[in-house]
């Protein structure tokens, strides 16, 4: 039997603003499998961002349901949705949202104490998942002393610090030059390679295409569904 | 996230905006030291008026003459005759002046009878009392209280020579250290013979004093002497301006009186400008909680729950308002302590005080800052990260 990882179930989220009803997603049905590396593609406002709150636990859907690692997210109180999230889920934004006053250590220690975990273990998997991405030498460095691809490179060992069932990035390429937009693309591929599942959000249709799944979203619904290579 | 691990993001922030904190903190200092200092004002000078109140006595009756011929020798004597009464002494003063060789000022002249400083008491700095033989009709001797001999600058070598009151030569035979002065001009002792010759006519005197047995006899002897004196004059049971009786026990209580009601006003000041010192954190907590909306947002994204957002905000405001209520009580009792040495009172660090003073700014800090934290806390996750 396949490992679900993520299981969308006639996924619908409306926004209510004013009297005025917008239909982000329009009743979506997904299923990703541990392992896989998924490109969401669509244009804008087309409910990639509303997607992937909903499968990062930030937000709940107005109807239908949301699996995450088998487990319904419909009916759990925020307390739970959030140890969820903690526990299955790791993003990666496309400002980077590095925490402010705040060093590239203890942004990447954050999720564990969030977990309880203490200090001086959080301390000892943070530095490992830095260096393993690079950053061995700017353990120390806030986010005003790292380049763009450096923070997305601390926000990305942030992500998988926890070994997250899923990592979730958000047009993580679209704050920064191409070059080293190619280098963040080919990390997460990277990642993919060691087993882990990941979930990419892009409106570039080349990154997208080199991509082993691509799911192209239009107007809040799935519109294409495609696997292998391009 | 472990209650440490908050404190220390709390702290974090603290810091990372310094001055801005300072800012923040500084109603709550004002605040905090305003009533250290304040208090300590009431308490020295509540401690000033009660030393030289206790030193009168407690079973002491004043009886004080309304103008100078409204009370005689002769009244006191009735009144030293009253059942209960163990001591009775009278006064005559007025102002005059007092010289040595060097200067000359403006003293109170008190004229007392012999069992003046057997019913006082007053503690002695140099030399002695007036003596018996001082009593003795031609003699000339004269005690100083502390504030004269402070004025004219005696010292233990004039002991024994002469100074002059009212241009007359007087024997310096003691000084008192009696610490009465409150703005009074410094008091001098002679003789009520002396006093005669000096301003004072035969036979009035300016007040009485008698003195209970025990200090519970002191209510009945009141209205005996008032009873006594009314008949001497034949007044009407109506109030008279001849005279007035005041008990040093009530006087005690209505000092007690006052200053607590002082320390109630102060109280309530201390607590208005808590207040303010209050809102003003709580107003910056609002602002610091909207700026950091999407900080709050990848917080709660990278698993913190919302009591850890609670936490966090709240910490930060009581920290926020427990500094400034460390550093107001430093400051205060910086001010307490010269204007303790200014007004001539015993400093103390009251430990109700600081207690208090602690007790309030953490109150502040929880009660001005679960508002702000809540609002973080509730925030929605989606909606802070898209907060621009
Ligand atoms: N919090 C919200 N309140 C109201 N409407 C919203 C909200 N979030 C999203 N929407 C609306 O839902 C629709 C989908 O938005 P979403 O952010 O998912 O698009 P997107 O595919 O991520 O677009 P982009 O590529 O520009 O990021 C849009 O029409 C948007 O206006
Ligand atoms: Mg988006």
């Amino acid at each position: 039997m396949a490992d679900e990882v993520v299981r969308l179930d006639k996924v619908r989220r409306d926004y209510l603003v004013g009297d005025q009803i917008t239909t982000a997603l329009g009743g979506v049905d997904l299923v990703i499998e541990r392992g896989e590396f998924v490109a969401i593609v669509g244009p804008s406002g087309s409910g990639k961002s509303t997607m992937m709150n909903l499968i990062g636990c930030l937000d709940r859907p107005s109807s239908g349901s949301v699996l995450i690692a088998g487990d319904s997210t419909n009916d759990l109180s925020d307390n739970k949705l959030t140890e969820l999230r903690s526990r299955a889920i790791g993003f990666v934004f496309q400002q980077f949202q590095l925490l402010p006053n705040t060093t590239a250590i203890e942004n990447v220690m954050a999720p564990l104490l969030y977990q309880g975990i203490g200090t001086k273990a959080a301390k000892k998997s943070a530095t490992q998942m830095l260096t393993q991405l690079g950053l061995g030498d700017r353990l120390n460095f806030d986010r005003n002393r790292l380049s763009g691809g450096q923070q997305q490179r601390v926000a990305i060992a942030r992500a998988l610090v926890t070994s997250p069932d899923i990592v979730l990035a958000d047009e993580p390429t679209g704050a920064l030059d191409s070059k080293t937009g190619a280098a963040v693309i080919e990390l997460l591929k990277e990642l993919h390679r060691e087993g882990r599942t990941i979930v990419l959000i892009t409106h570039d249709l080349e990154i997208a295409a080199s991509a082993p799944r691509r799911v192209f979203l239009r107007d809040g619904l799935v519109e294409r569904d495609e696997r292998g290579v391009s | 996230m472990r209650i440490l691990g908050t404190a220390a993001l709390a702290l974090n922030r603290i810091w990372a905006t310094k001055i801005r904190s300072l800012l923040t903190m500084l109603g709550v200092v004002i605040g905090v030291a305003a009533i250290v200092a304040l208090t300590s004002i009431v308490d020295g000078a509540s401690q000033g008026i009660n030393k030289s109140l206790a030193t009168l006595g407690t079973n002491q009756l004043n009886i004080t003459a309304m103008a100078a011929d409204s009370l005689t020798e002769q009244d006191a004597n009735a009144l030293a005759d009253l059942d209960n009464v163990s001591v009775m002494f009278v006064q005559a003063q007025n102002q005059g002046t007092i010289a040595t060789r060097e200067s000359r000022v403006n003293a109170r002249l008190v004229g007392v009878s012999s069992q003046y400083f057997e019913a006082v008491k007053p503690e002695i700095a140099l030399g002695s009392y007036l003596s018996s033989s001082s009593f003795a009709a031609t003699s000339k001797d004269v005690v100083f209280g502390a504030d004269a001999a402070n004025d004219l600058g005696i010292t233990k070598e004039m002991l024994g020579t002469s100074v002059k009151l009212n241009g007359q030569d007087f024997r310096l035979v003691g000084v008192l250290d009696d610490q009465a002065g409150f703005g009074t001009s410094g008091r001098v002792y002679v003789t009520i013979d002396s006093a005669r010759k000096l301003f004072s006519q035969y036979p009035y005197v300016s007040s009485i004093v008698i003195q209970a047995n025990t200090p519970e006899q002191v209510d009945t002897l009141q209205i005996q002497a008032d009873v006594l004196l009314r008949e001497r004059y034949g007044l009407g049971s109506e109030t008279t301006a001849r005279y007035t009786i005041t008990n040093q026990a009530s006087l005690i209580a209505a000092v007690g009186t006052i200053t607590a009601t002082l320390g109630l006003l102060l109280t309530g000041i201390a607590a208005i400008s808590l207040l303010v010192g209050g809102i003003g954190i709580m107003n910056i907590m609002l602002v610091s909680v909207r700026e950091r909306t999407r900080e709050i947002g990848v917080r709660r994204a990278i698993g913190a729950k919302q009591s850890n957002i609670l936490t966090q905000f709240l910490i930060e405001a009581i920290v926020l308002s427990l500094a400034g209520g460390v550093v107001g009580l430093i400051l205060g009792e910086i001010a307490a302590f010269f204007l303790a040495v200014l007004g001539d009172w015993v400093f103390s660090i009251r430990l109700d005080t600081v207690l208090l003073v602690l007790g309030f700014s953490l109150l502040v800090g929880v009660v001005f800052g679960v508002w702000p934290a809540r609002q973080a806390a509730k925030l929605e996750p989606i909606d802070a990260l898209r907060f621009e």
